[in-house]
């Protein structure tokens, strides 16, 4: 039978074009672009602000304590009167080094940790994996507070605490990458083609692993902020003099019950608003290294 | 000579998917090897390239028993095999282009020199242009990858070539065509062929002999009996 | 078949796809079929060439970067214009039934047969209550011949051909007027292929003729019961030579030939340089390659997308060849009697006839 189809051809392509789901992609390159400007504001009040500004933070002025917010001082002033905004700002320079520090750190020793484990199977895998389970079973609190406790009170002892603590998620998330890319085709033929043991793991399985220990590393970076904040409200971070967010809610605990709720408050959006950009900006970055999504044109 | 004897081979314990299975392929030859999937015949070909350690059982390269699989076996056997896998997407590093891909055994094994040109050789030989060479595999078609793939088993010059469902997923003039660059190269090289498949037509067109999964040890065992012990032989 | 409406009617359908950096690809570009009931038609072309674009295409599956344009008829609905919605309510499962690529990755791991089968009859047909859906989805896998002592199996206890049974039991459900068959044959052995084939044939067939002896399910459509069509997405000549009764090649995004299935695998053979090349490149007949390499998608030339590796390519073929006939070719093989020889650039009839 012939064709029942004889087609008009030979005129252009058809004008009328149709799309799909433009509506959700633009939600989420909103939802994107803000979650980067929060994050970029961040970075850049922590960066500029302490130059710029000639103030000293830990100006006390008695005369001005716990005052409420007002243009002078936009956050309004503490106990001793020092001004909440520049000691917020000075904070949260504290907690965001202490976070990314200690999420490089945990990351550096996960990343090692995990990728021995997987890319050498058999007993080495097993005795890894079982310190980790060791090391994970004490609550991560208590491990970090013990850690601390052997040091004075500053900043890298915190540091060395929270990464202690967290570089076993990393572990575990790049050698189950790592065991899966292992069975791949493409390792059997890096092997038939002479790559050593280690070349096959540093040239195969770590780059293929690299961004989802990326994206864990920024995940971490939050909440390496709430454990220090967690550590130093105790009284077991930071001293007290030096402006960290937990120091900061700490120390305005008392004056919570006096009804003057600034102290408390922005020193916890200042944790809240970085960490929800920070989560975004890393779940957009999931979404892209996502194998199914990276090759939208599906031939 | 390739021998696999009485192989016993799998992935968990004490449920091997290959049971006690022999195959001799002659230096040069082509042998197609042909069962429907699932059966065990792409473990064995694993074995056969030093990919997998079988349970029990002995491969005898050129009269030489191989104690040592995957990187334990000493390189210059490794990459005495060209392996080609089914799914050219698995077999391929997402992040290395095809260059890369193909040149990617040389820079393993220390030859660079003369790298760009034996890359380019190869690439006009498996018919990919140095465009497409430029290019990570989600940018290119399953076909185009799977000529890397090709060209990437071949770089090393090996003496065997196995090819594991080389074909299963590529179209009529693919097909011709890769077929053609691995005779080609047997032709020029005199290299030996394991090519694994579940097509009767494109084995028996292909490769010298084609023997079925089903009737593989009873094959083998005459063969066995009639030849004299390599370990006697002198290895050269 | 013509005296019949279509099943799926496809006219001036493109797909392109927007890349980052305002590239355009041009996937799929005015392809026009039909298929009518109780026929199959096999769209075959390399991997690459946009037929699971065009699959996708009618599923409403394709991602977001798409653009569409063209119709897709299938009865009252046109797949390319309707919503999310109406394709999940109305046309996935209902008006088109999908027999997928890898059934084994298609089946939920962990759930069985039967759990697949009733909530897919749960879904798709009026048939409630324990029994009757013990008994509906019995009836469903033995439409599929799947056996129903492996009904309680989960999807990794099955052989490949089994796994494909179950797969197109789900299909056949909601007893769609339409079944897409996306490269159902990839990976399966031969024998398999045939019978996987054998029994897609079947289910063609069968819809055409019994119908109205089947299941209390037909609530959904109003074509249920005119008979089942197939459109068969493949890159495996022989299965296609099997099973279809026409034959779609596609290449470069472009529906190249349309045509009967018998005259393009049997005596006059393929008309299109580019069939032609497929076929012989055939294990059981010439085994030689087409030359080169087909064409990127992203940047097709303005002629024909073949001409670069034909032998007959002139001056001509720098402007796109209508498909008139069955053909879009400016130099055809000959329509009738036997092959001409094959060194001829331009036969002049040939060129009168295109």
């Amino acid at each position: 039978m012939t064709c029942d189809a004889p087609t008009p051809a030979g005129g252009p392509a058809p004008a009328v074009w149709r799309s799909r789901g433009t509506g959700r992609r633009s939600t989420r390159t909103l939802r994107v672009r803000v979650c980067a400007a929060l994050a970029a504001a961040t970075v850049l009040a922590v960066l500029l602000v302490p130059p710029l500004v000639q103030l000293d933070q830990q100006a006390v002025d008695l005369a001005a304590k716990l005052l409420p917010p007002s243009w002078e001082h936009p956050f309004g002033t503490d106990d001793v009167g020092r001004d909440l905004l520049l000691r917020c700002v000075y904070g949260l320079r504290v907690s965001l080094l202490v976070g990314v520090a200690a999420a490089l750190t945990a990351t550096v020793v996960g990343t090692a940790v995990g990728a021995a484990a997987g890319a050498l199977g058999g007993w080495a895998d097993r005795a890894i994996m079982r310190v980790v389970d060791t090391v994970s079973s004490v609550p991560h609190l208590l491990l970090g507070i013990f850690i601390v406790a052997m040091f004075r009170p500053g900043v890298w002892p915190v540091v060395v605490s929270v990464a202690l603590t967290h570089w076993l998620s990393t572990a575990r998330i790049v050698r189950a990458e790592v065991m899966s890319l292992r069975a791949r085709p493409y390792i059997d033929a890096a092997v038939s083609g002479g790559a050593s043991r280690w070349r096959v793991t540093v040239r195969h399985l770590l780059p293929g692993v690299l961004p989802q220990a990326g994206l864990a590393a920024v995940l971490m970076v939050p909440h390496a902020m709430w454990h220090e904040s967690a550590l130093s409200f105790l009284g077991l971070g930071l001293p007290a003099h030096t402006a960290s967010l937990g120091t900061l809610i700490q120390t305005a605990r008392g004056s919570l019950l006096a009804g003057q709720w600034w102290p408390t408050l922005f020193p916890g959006l200042f944790i809240i608003v970085p960490t929800l950009a920070i989560a975004g900006l890393a779940g957009a970055w999931r979404e892209r290294i996502n194998p199914r999504r990276r090759s939208e044109l599906m031939l | 000579m390739l021998e696999l004897r009485a192989i016993t081979a799998g992935y968990v314990k004490n449920a091997p998917v290959v049971r006690n299975v022999s195959l001799t392929i002659a230096p040069g030859e082509a042998v197609g090897l042909l069962g429907p999937s699932g059966c065990g015949k792409s473990t064995l070909a694993r074995v056969a390239a030093l990919l997998h350690r079988p349970d029990s059982g002995t491969l005898v390269l050129d009269g030489r028993p191989v104690r040592r699989w995957r990187h334990r076996a000493p390189r210059e056997l490794r990459t005495a095999f060209g392996v080609v896998f089914q799914q050219p997407r698995l077999s391929a590093d997402p992040r290395l282009a095809l260059r890369d891909l193909v040149a990617e055994p040389l820079r393993a094994t220390g030859r660079r020199e003369g790298l760009a040109e034996r890359v380019a050789e190869l690439a006009s030989a498996v018919g990919l242009t140095p465009d497409l060479l430029g290019r990570r595999p989600h940018e290119v078609s399953d076909g185009q990858l799977q000529r890397a793939c090709l060209a990437r088993a071949l770089v090393l010059r090996p003496r065997w070539l196995v090819c594991d469902e080389m074909t299963a997923m590529l179209d009529a003039s693919t097909t011709a065509a890769l077929v053609a660059v691995v005779e080609e190269y047997r032709a020029a090289t005199g290299a030996g062929l394991l090519a694994v498949g579940h097509d009767r037509t494109l084995l028996d067109r292909w490769c010298d002999r084609t023997v079925h999964w089903e009737t593989l040890p009873a094959r083998a065992r005459p063969a066995e009996d009639g030849q004299p012990a390599p370990e006697r032989v002198p290895a050269g | 078949m013509t005296e019949r409406a279509p099943v799926l009617s496809v006219r001036g359908l493109s797909v392109r796809f927007l890349m980052p950096g305002g590239r355009r690809v041009a996937a799929v570009t005015d392809a026009h079929f039909d298929v009518a009931p109780g026929e199959c038609l096999a769209l075959v072309g390399e991997s690459g060439c946009g037929k699971s674009v065009l699959a996708s295409a009618l599923l409403g599956l394709l991602p977001g970067n798409a653009q569409t344009a063209g119709q897709a008829l299938l009865g009252e609905t046109d797949l390319l214009a309707a919503d999310e919605r109406t394709l999940a309510r109305t046309v996935r499962g209902r008006l088109i039934g999908l027999v997928p690529q890898s059934p084994a990755a298609h089946l939920t791991p962990v759930r069985t047969i039967r759990s697949h089968l009733r909530e897919t009859l749960t879904e798709l047909t009026g048939v409630r209550g324990r029994a009757a859906l013990r008994a509906a989805a019995g009836k469903a896998a033995e439409r599929a011949a799947f056996p129903a002592g492996h009904l309680d199996h989960h999807p990794h206890e099955l052989s490949g051909g089994l796994a494909q049974r179950a797969a197109t039991a789900l299909a056949l459900v909601g007893d769609a007027p339409l079944l897409l068959a996306d490269e159902p044959t990839t990976g399966l052995d031969r024998d398999l292929v045939d019978r996987t084939v054998d029994e897609l044939r079947r289910h063609v067939d069968e819809g055409s003729e019994g119908a109205e002896g089947a299941e209390g399910a037909g609530a959904s459509a109003g074509n249920a019961g005119a008979g089942r069509a197939l459109l068969m997405i493949t890159h495996d000549l022989a299965a296609a030579e099997r099973i279809a009764d026409r034959v779609a090649v596609m290449y470069a995004g472009r529906i190249v030939e349309l045509t009967d299935a018998a005259a393009f695998f049997g005596a006059p053979g393929p008309r299109h340089p580019y069939s032609r090349g497929l076929l012989q490149a055939l294990p059981d007949r010439a085994f030689t390659p087409i030359p080169g390499l087909p064409p990127e998608l992203g940047d097709l030339p303005d002629g024909c997308a073949f001409a670069a590796r034909c032998a007959r390519a002139t001056g001509a073929c720098a402007v796109p060849p209508p498909l008139t006939g069955t053909v879009a070719c400016h130099h055809p093989h000959q329509e009738p009697g036997p092959r001409a020889p094959a060194a001829q650039p331009l036969a002049p009839e040939a060129a009168d006839r295109a």
